[in-house]
């Protein structure tokens, strides 16, 4: 499968799927991205703290310090109440859009 | 939003927290790929590389992290303000002219706001104050009985409390001699209604105020109790002595609180029913007639000011059935306390935000003064901006740096401002009326003024900004760095700057003209007759019945001072009177003439009315139109006459030679008085007013216990108040002496709204003055800089110093006359406001709109002189050499 380059605004969705599955660093991110979406998203590793950022700043995720596995200081992130509403909420109409979109690009000749 | 303003806070305040975490959790995560890539086999080194060759460029994801919290436009500010910094100490000269105007813009608007502020407001320091309101009987009739102000308490159903009080002067002894005092008299519910709670001691209340003279309490005010007493808390219980009546002190009023009229500084509260034992020999609490009440109510909570109105008046309409010939035709009106409801309140108010306008068109003179230097400066800076623009820089980020700059420039002149304002309203509230009038204002620079200097300055700077920035938001990089500056900028079309010098002069030209006519106005008040001859005479005052005079004894002191004054070298002529023309202490009766014996309430004629002893007139130069003086013979056992003014016998007795006719006192009607003699009409209580009906009794027929002396002399008055002074205290060394002083210090009362706006006006057209200037020379020595080159030319092919001129000139002089145009029209408008609050104002005086329009040329020309001077001198060689 050829790797796709990223549509706007999908990245901060699929941060919030990432970390709603349970706290992760920054790198855990990046590895459950690359495991969820099955290595198809390509983006510049560094690109994702700027989201990180932009997603803590506006109350979606919440950052603490604590250990990671090999026992370094990690910062950690988990969803905000309200980033889980938002989640949810982006997840329903990003469902909507994909159907709505697969059903008029599937529309026979014949169908119209 | 709320998460947002925290996570901005949390990154600002602990920024060096911030920078570290960000800088940990990027390294950690270069590492720990690094060591994911060493576990799946690559060497270490290689690991390390690839690591951050795959994490990108660290820096610019910094930077992209900073701009996600909010922190991009902190670090831009502060990169803007050094650099605006930096371009203005370039240019001293212009930031210290834009300071200093703006400085002067922004106090100007600061001071008189300030003012405004502790004039209409604040509000009184009470509880709830916007339940409060102060009840009258109509514009100009502040007061009512004390018998009608209790039938209101009792009846009316729309207030919480209703108080009845006034101010009163005392004088005050605590062991050593008398000193006069001023306060309140109010009724025992005062303090309770108004929510006031006590610095030490306690007040009075309903209980104490019941029977006349059965509550010689005293409440201190804290000023009083600091100044007077030392502050000393054993002052509750002493006894002090009020008018020779013994009073126990009580309790302190809290500081900061003075009453309810803003304008006053009580010394003292005493319950209203010690009335008989303050003002001595005129008991009113049970008459009527006398109508020297104030009254001030809380309002039940739901209920409205038309509501309450109108139960008032339903009281009222009852009253003036059970009482026509007092009360006939009397309603009653809430109006907002702290002025004496409409009759300050009213002028007051008109007159400080009249002058509120014109501080903020001395603010937008200063800024179109600025906005005209920047927009020149602009232009020459075009080359800057358009490289700054083709090497990448977004046009908004421009016009916010050069909005950053005029902010700066507005701040610190805003800064300045306030501390010029703080140091004027110091200087207003340690203000004292020059006479024996308690007003002192108390006008504090409080948060609500520092934030309109502040509002004010954020919007001056974005006014003078925005002109510039708009111009610089429109660079065309290609063209301007083309273009060499070059004669084709000038004379094409109308820029900015040159509107803004028009409209800068219209402005000054207001401003000006505003200024002119006040003073104009003042001069005719000082020359326009008053009716009486103010020159050489000195008053001095005395109030025998607070100190405890009586009757047949005050009338002897008062005979034996004048002989005594009449002694003293130097004197002309002397006489005593129980107040006079225009000041502060008036007093009217109603009068019935004798053709028209039985008047109600609503159709009565009042006088004002002096008590007068002989040589009154002669003393204060007052003409008599026919009949005889007051003499020694009018006196207790003879008929009862008087001399009246010629409006007296005009209005009220309908004739011009009422010799001979009778009128009755509403309060004597039994014993009519014959009208001996006519005297000129005068002013008597403002220099505004129109003729009023005045009469003058002989003192000796009608005895009056306060008394003022008046001698003329031909020496200076501060001897003449020393012999006075003399005089009387060989006679009475503890009666203590008021108003000592002249007649035309006297004035300065009257005298006082024309002359603080004469004052007010001077200063902001003087600062309107030196602002056009400015703003005039700035634009000429500009355009004659940008014009140099052509100028060199015109002069090396031959042109004569008057082509130059022209050439210079010609654009200024058609914009000078353009504003000055406007601003003549805008100021015949304005006028007719003006003449509503300087006297004598005419709001198209040909000589002051004349006088107006020849200075702002003078000012035109001696403005461009210098830059035009210049122009001629240019030696074309070097003019062409410069580009």
């Amino acid at each position: 499968m050829e790797r796709g380059t990223l549509l706007p605004g999908t990245l901060d969705l699929l941060i919030l799927k990432a970390v709603s599955l349970g706290p992760l660093h920054g790198y855990a991110v990046l590895l459950r991205l690359q495991q969820i979406t099955g290595g198809a998203l390509a983006i510049e590793q560094g690109a994702l703290y700027p989201a990180l950022y932009r997603l803590e700043h506006q109350g979606l995720l919440e950052a603490k310090w604590g250990l990671s596995e090999n026992n370094r200081r990690a910062r950690f992130y988990t969803l905000t109440p309200a980033g889980r509403k938002r989640f949810r909420e982006e997840a329903a109409s990003w469902s909507t859009l994909v159907s709505v979109m697969a059903a008029a690009l599937d529309t026979g000749k014949n169908e119209v | 939003m709320f998460a947002r303003m925290r996570s901005f806070a949390r990154s600002v305040f602990r920024r060096s927290v911030m920078e570290r975490d960000m800088a940990d959790e990027l390294s950690f995560h270069v590492d720990a790929r690094a060591a994911a890539l060493e576990a799946s086999g690559v060497p270490p080194e290689e690991a390390r590389r690839r690591a951050r060759v795959e994490f990108g460029a660290t820096e610019s994801y910094k930077d992209e992290c900073r701009e996600a919290r909010g922190l991009r436009l902190l670090d831009d500010l502060r990169a803007d303000l050094r650099y605006a910094v930096r371009t203005l100490a370039r240019t001293p000269a212009f930031a210290a002219m834009a300071i200093v105007s703006l400085a002067l813009g922004i106090g100007a608007n600061t001071v008189v706001f300030s003012v405004v502020n502790a004039l209409v407001l604040k509000p009184l320091p009470i509880e709830q104050p916007e339940r409060v309101f102060f009840v009258q009987a109509g514009p100009g009739h502040p007061t009512t009985s004390f018998p009608n102000y209790r039938d209101l308490r009792d009846r009316s159903v729309s207030f919480d409390g209703l108080v009845g009080y006034r101010i009163s002067p005392i004088n005050l002894e605590t062991g050593g001699a008398p000193v006069r005092t001023w306060g309140y008299l109010a009724t025992g519910n005062y303090f309770d209604v108004l929510g006031v709670k006590p610095a030490l001691g306690r007040f009075f209340h309903q209980a104490d105020d019941v029977h006349a003279g059965e509550a010689p309490y005293a409440v201190l005010s804290f000023e009083c109790w600091t100044g007077r007493f030392g502050g000393d808390r054993a002052v509750i219980g002493r006894t002090v002595r009020l008018n020779r009546t013994p009073f126990t002190i009580i309790g302190v009023a809290p500081q900061g609180f003075r009453g309810t009229e803003i304008f006053f500084r009580p010394d003292l509260w005493v319950p209203m029913m010690m009335e008989p034992q303050i003002e001595v020999g005129n008991p009113w609490l049970d008459n009527r007639n006398t109508g020297n009440t104030w009254m001030l109510g809380r309002l039940k909570p739901g209920i409205s000011v038309g509501a309450a109105e109108g139960d008032l008046n339903a009281i009222a309409a009852q009253l003036g059935r059970d009482y026509p010939q007092i009360n006939d035709g009397l309603r009653l009106k809430l109006s907002r306390p702290g002025l004496i409801g409409d009759t300050l309140g009213g002028p007051v108010r008109a007159f400080t935000i009249g002058i509120l306008v014109l501080a903020g068109l001395v603010l937008l003179a200063a800024c179109a003064n600025l906005a005209s230097v920047l927009a020149a400066r602009g232009a020459d800076r075009q080359r800057e901006l358009a490289v700054r623009i083709s090497i990448g820089a977004s046009r908004g980020r421009i016009v916010r740096q050069l909005l950053t700059e005029t902010l700066l420039l507005a701040s610190v002149g805003g800064a300045a401002g306030c501390a010029l304002a703080f140091v004027a309203a110091r200087g207003l509230t340690a203000w004292h009326a020059p006479i024996d009038v308690p007003i002192q204002f108390d006008i504090p620079v409080d948060l609500r003024v520092l934030l309109f200097a502040c509002a004010t300055s954020a919007f001056a700077g974005v006014l003078f900004g925005l002109a510039p920035a708009r111009q610089a938001a429109k660079t065309n990089p290609n063209g301007a760095l083309k273009e060499s500056d070059g004669p084709q900028a000038v004379g094409r079309g109308w820029p900015v700057r040159d509107v803004v010098v028009a409209v800068q002069v219209a402005l000054c030209v207001v401003l000006v003209s505003a200024c002119a006519l006040s003073l104009r106005g003042l001069q005719q008040a000082l020359t326009m007759s008053l009716g009486l001859d103010p020159q050489g005479v000195t008053i001095v005052g005395f109030d025998l019945g607070l100190a405890g005079y009586s009757k047949e004894a005050g009338a002897q002191f008062q005979r034996r001072v004048l002989d005594a004054v009449k002694q003293l070298p130097g004197v002309q002529s002397a006489a005593y009177s129980n107040s006079m023309p225009l000041s502060i202490d008036q007093s009217t009766n109603v009068i019935y003439p004798d053709d028209r014996p039985m008047l109600k309430a609503s159709e009565v004629y009042t006088a004002h009315v002096y008590e007068v002893s002989p040589g009154f007139f002669q003393t204060l130069g007052i003409r008599r139109e026919v009949g005889r003086d007051i003499d020694w013979h009018d006196g207790a056992g003879s008929p009862r006459v008087a001399v009246v003014n010629r409006a007296f016998a005009q209005k009220i007795m309908r004739t011009r030679d009422p010799l001979g006719r009778h009128f009755a006192w509403s309060w004597r009607v039994a014993e009519p008085t014959e009208i001996i003699g006519v005297v000129e009409d005068g002013k008597y209580e403002s220099l505004t007013e129109t003729a009023k009906p005045v009469v003058f009794e002989p003192i000796l027929q009608r005895y009056n216990a306060t008394t003022t002396v008046e001698v003329k002399s031909a020496l200076p008055s501060e001897q003449v108040v020393a012999a006075v002074r003399q005089a009387i205290a060989a006679l009475d060394p503890s009666l203590p002496l008021y108003q000592a002083g002249t007649v035309e210090q006297m004035l300065g009362f009257a005298l006082f709204p024309s002359q603080a706006a004469a004052v007010a006006l001077t200063a902001f057209g003087i600062l309107a003055l030196v602002l056009a200037a400015t703003g005039i020379h700035g634009l000429v020595a500009y355009s004659v800089s940008r014009r140099k080159r052509e100028i060199g030319i015109r002069i090396a092919i031959g042109a004569s110093a008057g082509n130059v001129l022209r050439v210079v000139l010609g654009r200024i002089a058609l914009l000078l006359g353009i504003g000055a145009a406007a601003g003549l029209l805008l100021a015949a408008a304005a006028g007719q406001l003006l003449s509503s609050i300087v006297y004598q104002a005419s709001p198209r005086d040909p000589v002051v709109l004349g006088a107006v329009a020849a200075t702002i040329v003078a000012v035109g020309a001696l403005a461009s002189w210098a830059p035009a001077r210049r122009s001629l001198r240019t030696q074309p060689i070097e003019a062409l050499r410069t580009e």
